[in-house]
């Protein structure tokens, strides 16, 4: 089971958008080609933002692309007004899924769910959290007055 | 004994005008020259003609040896010449490392220069560093270990690979660790844009 939540204000996000990635450090192991960026990594793509302190990023040879990126160390994800925190991100760039992992906290407007496993499927826009779910909704009239 | 006529006289004064005109002749010749400077076409070497004279130097030199983690590094050039001091020019030198784990990292650079007594070798004016992995890199000056597989750019590096085009303040080739694959190591800040596949060629 798992709530069902509209993630990246439910719009279209384009996974063959270029990624760029900047950081402080990049060690390329020579043999596999796994790329291990250090040093506040944030990665881009179109409306999406990752940013965490180390990124390793599995790079497959035959297919030529890049399978998978493994975010660690405390994981923000922001898309569109919506912010996500977790202590790991898996970002698989081909089927456009993060899979964020440890205390999921995930931040829209005033509302937050707290979750311990959130998968975001970035092309239909929407995030599927489980583990423990916990929303917390301010009453309305916080609401406008936080507004 | 000698007849007094006319031309017993005439061919004794011959014998006297004749030999002074001749000597005459002779020691003006030189001044009758023609203007053509005699060393136009005199086939010389070009190099001299351009007042250099020809460097002392070797052509084509190659050099091999096995670092101490036992990957070859063999280094060919065009051209090197000894520079005062017992510097060692190399015209387009390109150095090739075959790692024992059968990845290969290349230097091709403009000038390269080996520093008397130091075990290594300065690449500068453009120096171009592929690998097997699919990267193609460019830097102005990198210094490279000759008994070592390590080196370390000396200006910003820029260039392809397969994770996409990247830019990077500094990079460090580091010598296999514990797990025996060699490191390359960008610093002083990255910058990598990747263009995932388009969509319709995905499995």
């Amino acid at each position: 089971q798992g709530t069902e939540v509209a993630f990246g204000n439910g719009m279209q996000q384009d996974t063959s958008a270029p990624v760029e990635a900047t950081a402080d450090a990049l060690s390329v192991n020579q043999k596999d080609g796994t790329a291990l960026y250090t040093g506040n990594v944030v990665i881009v793509q179109g409306e999406m933002r990752l940013a965490a302190p180390r990124v390793l990023v599995v790079y497959s040879e035959e297919q030529g692309k890049i399978q998978r990126m493994e975010a660690t160390g405390g994981v923000i994800l922001v898309s569109g007004t919506e912010a996500a925190e977790a202590e790991r991100a898996d970002y698989d760039i081909s089927n456009g899924t993060v899979v964020m992992t440890g205390n999921v906290l995930l931040t829209q407007g005033p509302s937050a769910v707290t979750s311990e496993r959130m998968v975001v499927n970035l092309e239909t826009g929407t995030a599927n959290m489980s583990g423990r779910v916990k929303t917390v909704l301010q009453p309305a009239d916080d609401q406008k007055a936080s507004q | 004994m000698r007849g007094d006529g006319l031309y017993s006289r005439v061919i004794a004064w011959l014998k006297v005008v004749l030999p002074l005109a001749a000597l005459a002749l002779l020691s003006t010749l030189f001044l009758f020259s023609s203007g053509r400077d005699p060393l136009e076409n005199v086939p010389f070497a070009d190099t001299l003609e351009g007042g250099g004279t020809i460097l002392e130097g070797v052509a084509a030199p190659q050099y091999s040896g096995t670092t101490q983690s036992g990957d070859l590094l063999t280094m060919t050039a065009e051209r090197a010449r000894p520079l005062q001091g017992g510097d060692i020019a190399a015209d387009a030198l390109v150095a090739q490392l075959r790692m024992k784990d059968g990845s290969a990292i290349d230097l091709t650079a403009t000038l390269g220069t080996l520093r008397n007594g130091e075990r290594r070798i300065h690449l500068d004016q453009g120096v171009i560093i592929t690998n097997s992995l699919g990267y193609r890199l460019e830097t102005q000056a990198l210094v490279s270990d000759i008994d070592r597989t390590a080196a370390e750019s000396l200006a910003p590096v820029q260039g392809e690979g397969p994770l996409g085009t990247l830019e990077a303040g500094k990079m460090q080739i580091l010598p296999a660790d514990a797990d025996g694959a060699v490191q390359m190591l960008f610093t002083g800040g990255v910058k990598l844009i990747y263009q995932p596949p388009a969509k319709d060629n995905d499995p």
